[in-house]
C-alpha cells in the first residue's frame, strides 16, 4: 500500500485545507476559514456531477418547483469570492493521515495540512428477498399453491441490498438530485401514478410531499405504529395520516415489505408482511440514512484510527481523534444538547454550524459546538408541521416531564409541549407552525417557563408572554435598558 | 448597522406601524388601492398586545442570524455590507426552516401566491423603515448600534 501512494505522490496537489464534501457542511466551513485566513488555499472535493446544488431540495424538484439550475445554495460568485477551488466528481476512497494525503478510486492525490470531512451520509437499504415475476402472478391467484413457478431458477440477485437495488428499474432511493432525476424519468417513461414507499419517516414523507404535489398517489409503508415516528406521536401522526388517506394515498403500518417481485430486470410488486401484495411499479427505500463512513475503512490504521459509532466522534472543536483531521454534518456523531448524550442529528442547519465551527478552528480561531438538537419542518397537503426536541419522552423521563397538549382534529391542528425540570424541551407543532422559533428559543436557552405555563398553549402565543427577562433580552437586545 | 429599536413603554397598539408595513409591501403601494383589492398582504412587523401592554416587533436582523443558516434552498442571506437580512423570494420554496428557527417568531408564511417566507426588509430603498416614520409615539426608533 505505502508504494502506491509513494508513486503518486509525486503528482499530489497540495493545499492547506482540504475539504470533503460539497454541502452545507463543507461550504460553511470554507467561507467560516476565509474570514480567519485570508490566503491560505482551500479545496473542496465533491463526489457529484454538479457543482452546487442543495440535497433537500430535490423534494422540491421532484415537484417540479424548482429547477435544477435554481438548486444551488450558492453561486459560482461563493467560491470565487472564497477563492475556493471545487474539484468534481471526485470519490474519495482513503485518506493517508500519516503522510496527509486524500486518495481517489481514480488515483488522484490531495496532500493537505488540514483535513474535514463532510462527507455526509448514505441511505440504509434493508435486506429484503427478490422473487421473480411468475411467481407474483400465481401467488397472487392463489396463495396455498406451491407452484412450479415459485421453484423457478432465478438469475436475478435474491437479496436486495446497496449493490442490487441499482440493477431493479423501479426501485430508487430518494437523497441526492440523481435519485430523484431517475425517479422522474421513471414516473415519465412508464406512467407511473401509484408510488410504494418503504419506511414513513422524514425522507420518505419529505417524498411523499413531492409525489402526492405532481398527482401521484402514494402508499406509505411503515413499521412502527404511525408515521413520522420519531418526532410525531399518535395525535400528531393521525392527522397527517388521515389527510393523506382522504386524499386517495394510503399508509401500512406495523408492515414492511417481505418480497420484492422483479420481472425482466423491473420491478413488478411487492409483497408485505402481512401478505397484502402491492401491484406497484415504483418503489422508494427511504428507511434512512446513516453516515457514510466508507472512507474509514481502508483509511484508519492500526496506529492511526478516526474514532468512530454510528458517525464521526469529533471534540468540542469538532477535531476527530487525529490530529488536524475535523468532521462536520451528517456524518459526525457528536452531543445533543438536550440528553447530553452521543448521537447523530443529521440536519441542515446542524451541517451549517459544525461546519461553521470547525472551519474556524481548522483556520487558528477557536469556536466551541455547544451541541444541537433534532428539529425539522415538514409539511404534507399543505398542512404544514415543526418539531424540536424531545418530543416523546422515553418511559425513564415518566413522572419527571409534564406535558401540555392542544388537539384539534377538526382544525386540524395540534400543540404538545413537553417540559422537564421547568424548561422545555420538545415540541410538535402542526397546523399553525408560525411562532415555532419563539418555542425553540427557550429550549436552546433553557429558560424556566413554570410561570407561562398556561400562555405556552395558547394560539396567540408571543413574545409578550413571555418571562419578562427573557423577554426583555429579546426585545431590546444585551446591555440596553428600555 | 442601523437597527430598530423596540420602545415597550410608548406603544400604544395603534397598529399604524402593520398597516404602513402593508402599505409598502403591496403591489400599488397605495393605501386605499391595497385596503380594497390587495387583501392578502402580510404586515411583516408584529404588534403584540396583551392588556396595556404592547409593543411591534419585526426581524432583529441578527449577526449569526439562525435563519440564515437553517435555509436549505440560499434565500435567505445577510448582506455583508448593509447587515439586513432578506429572504429572496425567487429563491425560497417554503420549506419553513427559517420560521423553525428563528427565536423571535417573526417570519411569517406568505401563501398568497408561490409559498415564500415573509420578513422585515428593512425598508432598504427607504431612508427610514415606514413602521418606524409612521409610529405616532417614537415606540420604533431606527438608530445605529
Amino acid at each position: 500500500m505505502k508504494n502506491t501512494i509513494n508513486t503518486i505522490n509525486k503528482t499530489c496537489e497540495s493545499a492547506d485545507y482540504i475539504i470533503i464534501g460539497n454541502s452545507a457542511a463543507g461550504l460553511s466551513a470554507a467561507a467560516s476559514i476565509r474570514t480567519i485566513d485570508k490566503t491560505g488555499s482551500i479545496i473542496v472535493l465533491a463526489n457529484e456531477q454538479f457543482a452546487n446544488y442543495s440535497k433537500p431540495l430535490i423534494t422540491y424538484y421532484l415537484a417540479g418547483k424548482v429547477k435544477l439550475e435554481d438548486m444551488h445554495f450558492k453561486d459560482e460568485s461563493f467560491y470565487k469570492e472564497n477563492k475556493i477551488l471545487l474539484k468534481f466528481p471526485i470519490n474519495v476512497v482513503k485518506v493517508d493521515f500519516e503522510s496527509k494525503q486524500v486518495i481517489s478510486d481514480k488515483g488522484a492525490c490531495f496532500r493537505y495540512k488540514k483535513l474535514l470531512l463532510a462527507n455526509g451520509g448514505v441511505p440504509i437499504i434493508p435486506k429484503i428477498e427478490i422473487a421473480g415475476s411468475d411467481d407474483f402472478q400465481a401467488s397472487k391467484e392463489n396463495k396455498s399453491i406451491n407452484n412450479k413457478a415459485a421453484s423457478k431458477e432465478i438469475v436475478f440477485p435474491k437479496i436486495l441490498d446497496s449493490f442490487s437495488y441499482k440493477n431493479i428499474s423501479g426501485i430508487f432511493t430518494f437523497t441526492c438530485i440523481q435519485d430523484a432525476m431517475q425517479i422522474q424519468s421513471h414516473i415519465i417513461k412508464n406512467k407511473i401514478k401509484e408510488t410504494a414507499i418503504l419506511g414513513g419517516g422524514l425522507i420518505g414523507l419529505k417524498s411523499a410531499e413531492a409525489f402526492l404535489e405532481i398527482g401521484i398517489r402514494v402508499r406509505v409503508i411503515e413499521l412502527s405504529d404511525r408515521i413520522l415516528s420519531a418526532t410525531f406521536d399518535k395525535q400528531a401522526s393521525s392527522i397527517i395520516e388521515n389527510e393523506l388517506e382522504n386524499k386517495g394515498s394510503k399508509i401500512y403500518t406495523q408492515n414492511t415489505i417481505n418480497k420484492i417481485f422483479v420481472k425482466n430486470g423491473k420491478l413488478d410488486g411487492i409483497e408485505l408482511k402481512n401478505g397484502e401484495k402491492i401491484d406497484s411499479k415504483l418503489l422508494i427505500i427511504a428507511v434512512g440514512v446513516k453516515p457514510d463512513l466508507r472512507i474509514l475503512k481502508d483509511s484508519n490504521t492500526e496506529k492511526e484510527q478516526i474514532r468512530s459509532g454510528r458517525g464521526i466522534f469529533t471534540d468540542e472543536s469538532m477535531e476527530t481523534s487525529i490530529k488536524d483531521v475535523y468532521a462536520a454534518g451528517d456524518v459526525v456523531e457528536s452531543f445533543d444538547f438536550i440528553t447530553g448524550n452521543k448521537t447523530n442529528i443529521a440536519i441542515w442547519p446542524l451541517a451549517v454550524r459544525q461546519g461553521e465551527i470547525a472551519g474556524a478552528n481548522m483556520a487558528g480561531g477557536s469556536k466551541i459546538y455547544g451541541g444541537g438538537y433534532f428539529m425539522n419542518s415538514i409539511e404534507i397537503l399543505n398542512i404544514a408541521s415543526i418539531s424540536i426536541g424531545i418530543t416523546n419522552p422515553s418511559d425513564d423521563l415518566e413522572g419527571h416531564v409534564e406535558i401540555i397538549k392542544d388537539f384539534k382534529p377538526e382544525k386540524k391542528t395540534y400543540k404538545k409541549i413537553v417540559m422537564l425540570d421547568k424548561k422545555i424541551i420538545g415540541l410538535i407543532l402542526v397546523g399553525n407552525i408560525d411562532r415555532a422559533g419563539i418555542y425553540g428559543g427557550l429550549i436552546k436557552n433553557g429558560v424556566d417557563v413554570s410561570e407561562i405555563k398556561e400562555n405556552l398553549i395558547k394560539e396567540d402565543f408571543g413574545i409578550i408572554a413571555l418571562p419578562s427577562a427573557y423577554k426583555k433580552h429579546l426585545v431590546v437586545g444585551d446591555g440596553i435598558e428600555v | 448597522m442601523k437597527k430598530i429599536y423596540i420602545k415597550e413603554e410608548y406603544c400604544i397598539a395603534c397598529r399604524l406601524c402593520e398597516i404602513y408595513c402593508q402599505v409598502k409591501h403591496s403591489k400599488s403601494k397605495k393605501i386605499l388601492k391595497a385596503f380594497k383589492n390587495e387583501t392578502d398582504i402580510l404586515s411583516r412587523v408584529l404588534v403584540e398586545e396583551i392588556g396595556y401592554n404592547s409593543f411591534a416587533i419585526q426581524c432583529r436582523h441578527c449577526e449569526d442570524a439562525p435563519c440564515v443558516e437553517a435555509c436549505i434552498s440560499g434565500a435567505m442571506q445577510k448582506n455583508k455590507n448593509t447587515g439586513i437580512v432578506t429572504c429572496d423570494e425567487k429563491k425560497c420554496v417554503g420549506c419553513w426552516m427559517c420560521i423553525m428557527a428563528c427565536p423571535y417568531g417573526v417570519i411569517k408564511r406568505d401563501l398568497s401566491e408561490k409559498k415564500v417566507a415573509s420578513k422585515c426588509d428593512l425598508c432598504g430603498d427607504e431612508e427610514y423603515p415606514v413602521c418606524v416614520r409612521n409610529c405616532p409615539n417614537e415606540a420604533l426608533q431606527f438608530k445605529d448600534i
